[in-house]
């Protein structure tokens, strides 16, 4: 069998329940919050109210003077290096970061000291008493103001708050937008929102003085990454290190990067010899952790009267707050929606200008679909508006211009080459699963009564398994990305799977216990997954960017497949025929095609570990392998259709139905895919019509609570009509493709999409999102201001 | 800061306990009887996460303080797992895939359960109407409402 093909039993593929469900509905699963240590101690952080200001004094006597207080230390009082980003692509300014800030503060929410307490709720009593004077700078809450001329700077040294600017060109835009019969133009404010997990942000560290041993619990999508990052910037020896991520409530990105206040409990916890625990409420969460994907963007078409897309023009502008922010950088939102721009289309003729600046608001981190959101919302919207004056359907218009089934692989002009798929299948599937032609029919008949209905197509290409090959066609520096597996059968017969990703809710337990299971020949009862902790997982990258399921699907596939090649070999001496000629099922090894000839898995295990017969002269008894996988770039894709009603009285939209085909190859548990699917979708219905992180003229959150910052409810999330397409990929193990992200990067604009269709006969003008009902009124001119 | 003393029933059992007026019974449960099943999404009232039964009612325990337990019968999602008829609960949720991270899952569960005793055969518009208190971040509550659908069409 080729390393790219995986045994498919009964287990891949299969509708399998999770195997973490029992803990968490009982409530024992334990999340960082759900941690407690003898003697331990609680943080709380003095945050600034200020979004720019110098810091003159601070006074913490007041504060350690109260009852319980251990201790209250200030930026000036943490030994750690800043943290920075790790992006080597040139041009790109650093904006290191103390981990609680020193002189100067850039965003309302930066920590400015910390307060360690016996309880926690005296620890934020004393927070409040710690006083701050500062000298209030102008603040600057848009990127147009911060790039003005004399805008004040964030950092001196810089010389500007630009600190990234690059135009990148393929083919010849320049001839086609001249040659074209029309071209059009439209601009957008992408909303800020934000992962808004429903577990915040968590740390618990604890210091043994005598064995020297730190160990940090983090809400944390990438433990091993947080453990180098913590030994570099508090010069701690990492063998000494160990990060765990217990169960973690939700990530979406927002829990890859290292925050600052994780490298602060750790300190706080080695400074102490004391255990420190920091739960992050709420407003903290909303101030303070990492926000994302506001960007402006203007896109511009070359188009030829026959409906060929001859090329765009893009000009996608970061709004990355106060920091580049570690470790992604203010890159990770208006590159990737650059380099992607031209998305499922064929257009060879691209250019694009990036642009980064500096905000006095919270820095930019990723979540689910990074740059990818703002990117495909305009061009889709600007596609419906280009079928709409050439007077196609919109449907065919996209379909003229896409990939078709024949050109794969295809290699887009930004470099990315998509490996398979079905992008123009996917949207004739999804069309006839929401009834296309009956829909029309029902919008005219619904409009002659007064009520607006809308559709909204939105066909996406999403980048997935971030491997090296991947980092170096998006992100254009070849980040190494990989990950290992280590795959142990114990002398009991029984199955260890250690994963170096790290799991927020995906299911990781289940789905890769099904690939072991499969390879192996055993149960799914018969594996245990283990992950998330540095001292007993490989060394890898962790989960993000839609790349576990291709690379720890992959590692686990090969390192399975390598201690089954050792057990038939055990198998083969001890029942004296050729390991070829043996097969394993249900934990029982035999000679293919007469299954009494054989013997359990248990036994094999058992003489492989303890048989000196069995050993056999250069080869590793052991049962267990680690592999490496770094895999090829590989592309899923899809579709999302939506239809809404909008009430042009009120402004509300509401999403009435919601189709998507997804096509992520080979479905590993198809159960999960679609909780995947669903889940992202529903975050991208709330980007499209509820959420928006708001900040006042002077750089003020207005929202910092969940009454204000709007998540959508079961009552706003329709029941949504999940269909697949399997394009396996030709060049990844099992031909397995991620698919984590596409919901929300195609789901905000098909919703979007699809209001504009709603409100067509009105001529709506929608240059912001997300779309509320009073910008849904006034895009109409129903109010004004 | 003065402290009370407060006596209530726990998942069927006595708990007594020592408390600051300020807290909330949530810490109550959460820190000093190490029910940690109970969550904390947003200690604003708004997700619905840290919902208990109190008497019966599903309440945010966020919201309440611990002193205006005194006296009142509380359950926990760890007396709801002890209880007969979680199997159900626990399957519906399973098969449905009504949950991923699962961090506002002993939330939903105390909702659901207090639905299934207050509404008989209700409509799917119902059923998305009691949970809209319930934020989930990460399945789209499309397995959510499924269960819950599962649950109270056993039940009719
Ligand atoms: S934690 Fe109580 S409602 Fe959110
Ligand atoms: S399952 Fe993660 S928030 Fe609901």
């Amino acid at each position: 069998m080729s390393e790219l093909t995986i045994p498919r039993g009964k287990h891949v593929g299969a509708r399998v329940n999770r195997v973490e469900d029992p803990a968490l509905l009982a409530g024992e699963a334990k999340f960082v919050c759900d941690l407690t240590l003898p003697r331990m101690l609680h943080a709380a952080f003095v945050r600034s109210p200020y979004a720019h200001a110098r810091i003159t004094s601070i006074d913490t006597s007041d504060a350690l003077a109260m009852p319980g207080i251990e201790a209250v230390l200030t930026g000036s009082d943490i030994t750690a290096y800043p943290l920075s980003d790790l992006v080597a692509l040139e041009g790109l300014q650093k904006t290191p970061q103390p981990v609680v800030a020193t002189d100067r503060v850039r965003f309302v929410g930066e920590a400015v000291a910390v307060v360690v307490a016996r309880d926690p709720y005296v620890a934020e009593d004393a927070a409040a008493r710690v006083e701050v004077d500062y000298e209030e700078l102008p603040a600057m809450t848009s990127v147009e103001a911060a790039m003005g001329d004399d805008a004040p700077l964030l950092f001196d040294d810089l010389g500007s708050n630009v600190v990234f600017q690059t135009t990148r060109t393929f083919g010849d835009p320049d001839v086609a937008f001249a040659s074209a019969d029309r071209t059009y133009r439209r601009r957008m404010r992408g909303n800020r929102f934000v992962a808004a997990p429903m577990e915040t942000r968590g740390v618990l560290a604890d210091f043994e003085r005598a064995s020297g041993k730190l160990t940090v619990w983090s809400s944390n999508q990438m433990p091993d990454l947080l453990r180098v990052t913590l030994s570099a910037v508090l010069q701690f020896p990492a063998q000494k290190l160990r990060a765990v991520a217990p169960h973690v409530g939700g990530g979406f990105g927002q829990k890859m990067t290292t925050h600052p206040e994780e490298v602060v409990v750790a300190y706080l916890a080695l400074q102490l010899g004391r255990p420190v625990r920091w739960i992050e409420d709420r407003r903290e969460n909303l101030l303070a952790a990492a926000h994302a994907k506001e960007q402006v963007i203007e896109l511009e078409a070359a188009v030829k009267d026959d409906g060929t897309i001859l090329a765009f023009r893009s000009r996608c502008v970061g709004d990355a707050g106060g920091y580049s922010f570690n470790q992604a950088s203010a890159l990770i939102e208006p590159w990737y929606s650059a380099t992607l721009m031209p998305g499922v289309y064929k257009v060879q003729n691209y250019e694009f200008e990036v642009l980064a600046v500096l905000t006095n608001k919270t820095p930019i981190g990723p979540y689910r679909g990074v740059g990818w959101t703002p990117g495909h919302t305009i061009r889709e919207m600007l596609l419906d508006e280009i079928a709409s004056d050439l007077g196609l359907d919109p449907a065919e218009f996209r379909q003229r211009n896409m990939v078709t089934a024949g050109e794969f692989p295809y290699k887009a002009c930004v470099g990315q080459v998509y490996d398979s798929g079905s992008f123009i299948e996917s949207v004739d599937k999804a069309l006839e699963m929401i009834g296309y032609e009956e829909f029309r029919a029902e919008q005219e008949s619904a409009r002659a009564r007064g009520c607006h209905l809308g559709i909204g197509i939105s066909p996406y290409v999403e980048p997935t398994g971030f491997g090296s090959e991947a980092a170096q066609q998006q992100a254009e520096f070849p980040f190494p990305s990989h990950d290992n597996a280590t795959v142990t059968v114990d002398p009991t017969g029984k199955v260890t799977v250690a994963l170096s990703v790290t799991t927020q809710g995906q299911g990781h337990k289940t789905t890769f216990a099904q690939i072991a299971a499969d390879t192996l020949g055993v149960e799914l009862e018969d594996i245990a997954v283990v992950q998330g902790d540095t001292d007993t997982s490989p060394f890898g990258m962790g989960t993000y960017a839609s790349r576990a399921a291709v690379i720890a699907g992959g590692s686990v596939a090969l390192a399975a497949g390598e201690v089954r090649q050792k057990i038939l070999d055990a198998a083969g001496v001890l029942l004296e025929i050729a390991a070829d000629d043996l097969t394993i099922e249900s934990s029982r090894v035999s000679v293919k095609g007469s299954p009494g000839r054989g013997m359990s898995l248990g036994d094999v295990a058992m003489a492989a570990y303890w048989a000196p017969t069995t050993r056999q002269e250069g080869k590793d008894p052991f049962l267990s392998a680690t592999r490496f996988y770094d895999p090829k770039a590989t592309y899923g894709n899809g579709c999302i259709v939506a239809v809404v009603e909008v009430d042009v009285e009120t402004g509300h939209a509401q999403v009435k139905r919601l189709a998507v085909v997804e096509d992520c190859g080979t479905v590993l548990n198809p159960m999960i895919v679609e909780g995947q699917v669903r889940g992202a979708i529903a975050q991208g219905i709330g980007g499209a019509l509820y959420e928006s992180i708001v900040y006042s003229e002077t750089g003020q959150p207005l929202t910092t609570t969940y009454l204000d910052y709007l998540l959508p409810t079961s009552t706003e999330v329709p029941s949504i009509e999940v269909g697949h397409l399997e394009s396996p990929s030709p060049l990844t193990v099992g031909g397995i493709k991620g698919m984590g992200e596409s919901g929300l990067i195609a789901a905000q604009g098909a919703v979007v999409s699809a209001v504009i269709d709603a409100l067509d006969p009105f001529d709506p003008e929608i240059e912001e999102l997300p779309l509320s009902p009073d910008r849904v009124l006034r895009s109409i001119g129903r109010i004004s201001g | 800061m003065g402290k009370a003393a407060i006596t209530l029933t726990v998942n069927g059992a006595e708990a007594d306990g020592l408390v600051e007026p300020r807290r909330t019974l949530a810490d109550f449960l959460r820190e000093d009887l190490a029910l940690t099943g109970t969550k904390l999404g947003c200690e604003q009232g708004v997700c619905g996460a840290c919902t208990v039964l109190l008497d019966g009612q599903a309440v945010r325990s966020c919201l309440l303080f611990a002193v205006q337990a005194q006296g009142a019968s509380v359950t926990t999602v760890e007396g709801l797992a002890a209880s007969e008829d979680f199997d159900a609960l626990q399957k519906a949720f399973s098969d449905n895939h009504g949950l991923q991270c699962g961090y506002c899952t002993p939330g939903v569960l105390m909702t659901t359960r207090a639905l299934l005793d207050t509404l008989s055969s209700p409509s799917e518009n119902e059923i998305r109407e009691a949970l809209s208190g319930n934020i989930c971040r990460c399945t789209g509550y499309h397995g959510i409402v499924e269960a819950v659908k599962e649950l109270t069409a056993a039940q009719a």
